[in-house]
């Protein structure tokens, strides 16, 4: 078992066809092993001699060697077979894992996803079949070096025989298509419309039988049981993104010879799964920019009275129907004079305005703030926190920041639980239901023949409290007529669009709802950039989701003139 | 049918013998792969959606998916006649350039039947030089005296998903 192959490097040759489920599987399963070895090793780190922690980085190596064997992709298996005679000989007592060990496994590790990037772009089409070639040579002779360079422990080891090692405790899982979830979403959100149909036929007057009210009303609490559970079942705890975030820190931490402890709370919160894969991005700067920046070496820390380990704590929890993500440390803090600074400089800020530290420390948001080089060497921060700033408002969230000098900084991520269903506002004009996230809306009013100035016989003002805002008229937009002929018929909402406001003019309020955003498909999507989707609403038709940015923006074309026509 | 562009090469029939669903329009037959044809429904609650060409006529809520709906006649520049209780919606799965597996509804006249055609029933769409914009249609079918116009749908739908306005 400890003898590792020694020969030339052999690149893999995938046979797609005939083994394409099967590579298709390993590939899944073999990211599930590599977390598990990456989260292993970590642990490894801090109790090298914990015979649970080891076995369950010595499994997957065995499995993943297994697959490799079987699916003849040879480097695959000889590297893994290395790394497993490496821990077997730890589980086995004959030799301690120190960071240079721990490092090479997770090195190999990383060797091993690349395998597995490399053939999952094979599998998906997105790079051509061709055979695969990454160096592993170099971990053999490492490999070999490490299990040989230390002499067995003087030390008489124990021999605890590792039996039945317990496996590690998840929960009992089963993994689905993110396809057949959506249908069942789809067809319970039917199902939803179908009862509350039946519902509304139903008169409690006319009905002899009270059974049928009762049997009803429990059909109702069951649908939308039913609803609630199809919905949770996109969730996942926030864990994934946060045990990335442990190795990036080490990692980081050991290149800038800082001491750095990641302190996660919260890993269990559960949240949709897309906007897990969302975030691990911007996290990843912050984190990045937390140690790069934030966190002093530790020589820095110790004249300030400040313990030598940095810490930087990440943390999740539900709040108010969203979820929170803070990111603290206690580095050096933000430099507030020298961000105005750069902010005038930059002409982002008026030199002689008198800014709330809130609004000084937003300007690290700022686009085209980050790439200035002396801000980053000098104050740090910013690297890409526009990026951050932008990828979370795309996912409808937003950025707080607060900072201490010298005490640290503290991002607050707010978000919303899922991209899948949005608060919506519905309106009508002419006889059409259109959906404005509730999100946007500042407010809404029926608006006086006076608060209306036209600008060259075209344009449209409202005057609200003062400030001019533009109107759309939307029935104009979309080539509908409206029920309302004049504005003070109709009913005005103001939309934040960025950071400016717009008013729409629309017939009616209906009613607010919490609509599942569905895809209207191509064929609309590139004709119409103003429709941001579809939801279906209480009775079963289709509403359409207003995108409030793209109104207004573009021409008003010819489908809206063949209306009129 | 358009009559604009004449250097669109004339291929011969393109239809493969097999089964077909036939439908009328503007009192014309007209078929289509069954092997595409998802379903038929009734006219259900169409969202019109803004700016969209004629022939586009909005979105349907197909058990909870929503796909557009496509009303053929404009499509192909027939005079559109009120829908009445023969109309249906047939809903088809094609393969598009850019995505498989695209869901869309056909609104049509009426549904006929499903016929079989061999190799010997299909004929090669005839020559209209400038007049007709063939590259639509995969064939003709020839079955007893009835013609019956054999239809391109991944062309159909895959030229209404390009960006073209």
């Amino acid at each position: 078992m400890n003898s590792i192959p020694q020969e030339a490097e052999m690149p893999i040759v995938l046979n797609l066809a005939s083994d394409g489920e099967l590579l298709k599987e390993y590939v899944i399963e073999s990211r599930e092993h590599l977390n598990n070895i990456e989260q292993g090793a970590l642990l490894l780190e801090e109790h090298p001699e914990d015979a649970d922690t080891l076995n369950s980085v010595f499994r997957p190596f065995h499995t993943f060697k297994g697959g490799a064997g079987f699916l003849n992709l040879v480097p695959i298996n000889h590297l893994a077979h290395g790394l497993e005679s490496l821990l077997d000989l730890a589980r086995l007592h004959k030799l301690t894992l120190n960071a240079e060990r721990i490092d090479l496994i997770l090195r190999g590790r990383d060797t091993l996803r690349q395998f597995i990037d490399q053939i999952d772009a094979q599998l998906t089409g997105a790079a051509p079949p061709a055979p695969i070639m990454i160096a592993t040579g170099d971990f053999g002779r490492q490999i070999q070096a490490a299990m040989t360079n230390e002499p067995e422990p003087a030390s008489s080891s124990q021999q605890t025989e590792p039996t039945a090692a317990a496996a590690p405790s998840a929960a009992s899982t089963v993994k689905v298509e993110t396809s057949k979830l959506d249908s069942l979403v789809d067809m319970v959100g039917e199902l939803v419309i179908a009862q509350s149909l039946v519902a509304q036929d139903f008169n409690p007057q006319a009905a002899a039988d009270p059974r049928f009210a009762r049997n009803l009303a429990q059909m109702a609490r069951v649908t939308r049981e039913l609803q609630r559970v199809s919905l949770s079942l996109r969730m996942v705890p926030i864990r994934g993104v946060f045990q990335k975030m442990a190795r990036v820190v080490r990692d980081l931490a050991a290149r800038q010879n800082k001491e750095v402890q990641l302190v996660t709370e919260g890993e269990e919160t559960e949240l949709d799964r897309n906007l897990v894969e969302e975030l691990a991005d911007p996290l990843l700067h912050m984190i990045r920019n937390a140690v790069d920046h934030g966190i002093e070496n530790a020589a820095a820390r110790a004249a300030q009275g400040k313990p030598r380990a940095g810490v930087i704590h990440l943390r999740a929890r539900h709040q108010a129907g969203g979820i929170l993500v803070e990111l603290q440390d206690d580095g050096q803090g933000l430099d507030k004079e020298r961000i105005l600074a750069k902010a005038v400089e930059q002409g982002l800020a008026a030199p002689d305005v008198k800014w709330s530290e809130e609004e000084i420390f937003h300007f690290i948001f700022a686009a085209g703030f980050s790439t200035a080089r002396e801000v980053t060497d000098l104050s740090g921060r910013g690297v890409g926190m526009d990026v951050v700033r932008r990828n979370i408002e795309r996912l409808r969230g937003r950025v707080e920041v607060t900072s201490t000098p010298g005490q640290g900084t503290l991002f607050k991520l707010v978000l919303p639980l899922t991209l899948a269903i949005i608060d919506g506002l519905i309106v009508t004009v002419g006889g059409q239901r259109y959906i404005i996230p509730t999100l946007l809306v500042r407010e809404s009013f029926r608006p006086r023949r006076e608060m209306i100035s036209t600008l060259q016989g075209r344009g449209e003002l409202v005057n609200l409290r003062g400030r001019l805002i533009p109107m759309l008229r939307l029935g104009e937009q979309f080539g509908v007529k409206p029920a309302a002929s004049s504005p003070d018929e109709g009913i005005i909402v103001v939309v934040q669009t960025g950071a400016s406001l717009k008013c729409l003019l629309v017939d009616g309020l209906l009613h607010r709802q919490e609509v599942v955003i569905k895809s209207v498909g191509e064929m609309i999507r590139q004709r119409n950039a103003c429709i941001a989707g579809a939801a279906i609403l209480g009775d079963g038709r289709v509403g359409l989701i207003i995108d409030v940015n793209s109104l207004g923006s573009f021409p008003v074309s010819f489908g809206a003139r063949a209306a009129n026509n | 049918m358009k009559a604009e562009d004449c250097s669109i090469p004339r291929t011969p029939s393109r239809a493969l013998p097999g089964k077909y669903l036939t439908f009328v329009l503007g009192g014309e037959s007209y078929g289509i792969g069954i092997l595409q044809v998802r379903e038929i429904i009734r006219p259900t609650a169409i969202t019109p959606v803004p700016q969209m060409p004629p022939h586009i006529q909005g979105v349907i809520n197909l058990r909870g998916k929503i796909i557009p709906v496509l009303d053929l006649r404009a499509r192909f520049g027939l005079a559109a006649p009120a829908v009445n209780d023969r109309s249906c919606i047939v809903v088809v799965q094609v393969n598009t350039t850019e995505s498989a597996g695209v869901l869309t509804g056909l609104l049509v006249d009426s549904v006929d039947e499903v016929i079989s055609l061999s190799d010997k029933d299909i004929e090669a769409t005839p020559e209209f030089g400038c007049r007709l914009d063939t590259r639509h249609l995969l064939g003709i079918a020839k079955v007893g005296p009835t013609v019956r116009i054999l239809l391109d749908l991944d062309r159909i739908v895959g030229d209404e998903t390009r960006a073209q306005v």
